[in-house]
């Protein structure tokens, strides 16, 4: 006789292919910096909260509402990033998907390059593959009855582990800077690794249309591939998770409340806050966030 | 420099001596760029980084890096060593800068001759090739084993469907196996991710044996072989698809390996010329004529 699984899989078309991964959003946007205390200043500006220290790394996770930030400020994950070791750099994305270990197996049957983790005793093995320029893409499948913070962090004293979002934020997604003619390739890896698909081109969100969006397989996060200008290819060539953009329903409260906290606007003729989305100045050589506008 | 060469190189396998003396010795001839080997850097006397230096310090453009050999089609610990191997070679073609890896068709008994296997493996060796900003060029060996001309590379590669997977067309082994440039027409010239050329001596090479033999020791440049008609039709052809990638001299000779590299490099771009000038009729406007323009 059939699982209940199976019976309903052959009476509906449940659209499994369309997300092999089972993913479910994101689990986690790791920043690198050899200065954890300026870029946490930063994330707290924007309404992270600090709630737990790892075991055994000077590693720190910010957290607000369903997003959890973490600064490595782990000297090997910094060298592994090479390039501009002073700025803060996005190092890694955490997927939530079904099965940890079956979609780091079916990435690697599919041409990802494997990336050995280096854990203590007693920590978690989180699997994970290259990702652009010096980045990883974690997999994670422990985020419903216990979360891989309670192995590898430990919370900080009486500090509010569920700190409630600032103005509903939430993870909107990621802007990926790729080489010159390099979309074509980057959208076929999102999509033949993760199911990740392209929207079209007439759909944008926020104030920043440059590029190609894509779409996850679960409809809640996006990536945003921007190429170098064409007069710019020989100079600026570099490929780089560049910066993380969180939505809001209410984005100009939004804007208004983070300018309240210290947080500046880039504001100018052609990109300025409006209802739609806006953009922070850069901070730090070159952190940044850009807010984008979701139906309450 | 002769712009109307640009697109020409040369292929340190013609040359005899360290990689330092080939790479002069190109340089000097009037190439801008050149085709390196694994070999290359995994023999130079200094190690492989260093040998990454000189070649970026050259200032010669990689044209492609060679070559990955017996790839697709390969099942459990044979496919997992040679992805391993694959993938030491990238890592080689990133850190020089190079945008093409070479990969010829498998002549491999132990590999699979199933079409969609071979074409799953070609997929994964594309996908590895991306987070690196590697086009792979997959060529037709004219004694590989399942695929052995470019139309069923062509086929392979298509419906293999990837942006950074494209053909390597040689005029050797097309030339070997008396393929007719007509399917051609069947290809997207912007999927051909690099062009090798080189003559022979002989008329025919009927046997695989004979290929591989002639292929492996007694090629020579474009116009100084036999098959000059059909080498300038090539060109031609593939020009006037809209062809606008490198052509590389592939060119293995053990007579050029024993002879001062300076002059083979010599014979080598007198092979260009000819192309350029003759074949392809690229007019170099003549300095007055530039200044008139000017005005």
């Amino acid at each position: 006789m059939s699982s209940p699984e199976r019976l309903q899989s052959v009476r509906e078309n449940l659209g499994a292919a369309s997300n092999p991964l089972g993913m479910n959003g994101i689990e986690f946007i790791e920043f690198s910096t050899a200065k954890p205390q300026a870029l946490g200043q930063v994330l707290e500006q924007m309404g992270f909260r600090p709630v737990a220290r790892h075991r055994s790394r000077e590693v720190l996770l910010y957290r607000q509402g369903e997003m959890n930030v973490i600064i490595n400020a782990h000297p090997r994950g910094r060298t592994a990033l090479g390039g501009h070791k002073d700025v803060p750099q996005i190092a890694a994305i955490a997927l939530r998907v079904r099965d940890a270990a079956e979609a780091y197996q079916r990435a690697l049957d599919r041409g990802a390059w494997p990336i050995e983790s280096v854990v203590q005793p007693m920590e978690l093995h989180i699997p994970s593959i290259h990702g652009v320029g010096h980045s990883r893409i974690f997999f994670v499948d422990r985020y419903k009855e216990f979360s891989i913070y309670d192995v590898d962090f430990v919370p900080i004293p009486s500090v509010d582990q569920k700190p409630e979002p600032l103005c509903g934020f939430q993870f909107f997604g990621i802007v990926q800077y790729i080489g010159a003619e390099r979309l074509a390739d980057w959208t076929e890896f999102y999509s033949q690794l993760f199911g990740f698909e392209s929207v079209p081109d007439e759909q944008r969100f926020g104030i920043m249309p440059k590029g190609r969006v894509l779409r996850s397989p679960c409809g809640s996060f996006f990536l945003q591939l921007i190429e170098p200008e064409p007069d710019a290819w020989d100079v600026d060539n570099e490929e780089c998770l560049q910066r993380m953009a969180l939505s809001a329903p209410d984005v100009l409260g939004a804007v208004k409340q983070l300018q309240e906290r210290g947080i500046g606007f880039t504001e100018t003729a052609v990109v300025h806050s409006e209802h739609r989305g806006a953009l922070t100045n850069t901070y730090l050589g070159g952190v940044s966030f850009e807010l984008v506008h979701r139906d309450a | 420099m002769n712009q109307s060469i640009a697109d020409f190189g040369m292929d340190t396998i013609s040359l005899g001596g360290g990689l330092d003396v080939k790479l002069k010795a190109i340089r000097e001839a009037g190439f801008s760029q050149v085709m390196l080997s694994a070999r290359d850097l995994v023999q130079h006397h200094g190690g492989v980084d260093e040998a990454i230096a000189i070649v970026r310090d050259s200032g010669l453009r990689p044209t492609g890096f060679q070559v990955l050999r017996d790839f697709e089609g390969l099942s459990g610990h044979l496919h997992d060593y040679k992805v391993d191997v694959a993938k030491s070679m990238m890592e080689m073609c990133a850190a020089l800068g190079c945008k093409v890896m070479l990969a010829c068709s498998s002549t491999s008994q132990h590999a699979t001759q199933d079409k969609e296997l071979l074409v799953k493996d070609l997929r994964k060796l594309a996908m590895l090739a991306v987070p690196l900003g590697i086009k792979v060029a997959y060529e037709g060996l004219s004694w590989g084993r399942t695929i052995n001309e470019y139309n069923t590379a062509w086929e392979l590669v298509e419906r293999a469907d990837c942006p950074n997977l494209g053909l390597g067309v040689d005029s050797f082994h097309i030339f070997a196996t008396n393929t007719s440039l007509e399917m051609l027409d069947e290809v997207d010239a912007s999927k051909i991710f690099l062009v090798q050329l080189a003559d022979f001596m002989w008329n025919e090479v009927r046997t695989n044996e004979e290929r591989i033999t002639t292929a492996r020791h007694f090629r020579v440049f474009p116009g100084e072989g036999v098959h000059s008609q059909q080498l300038a039709e090539l060109v031609l052809k593939l020009d006037q698809m809209g062809y606008t990638g490198d052509y590389s001299f592939e060119v293995f000779n053990d007579d050029y390996q024993a002879m001062p590299p300076a002059l083979v490099a010599r014979r080598a771009h007198r092979s260009a010329t000819w192309l350029a000038d003759e074949v392809l009729q690229r007019a170099t406007p003549l300095p007055s004529q530039m200044r008139l323009k000017a005005r």
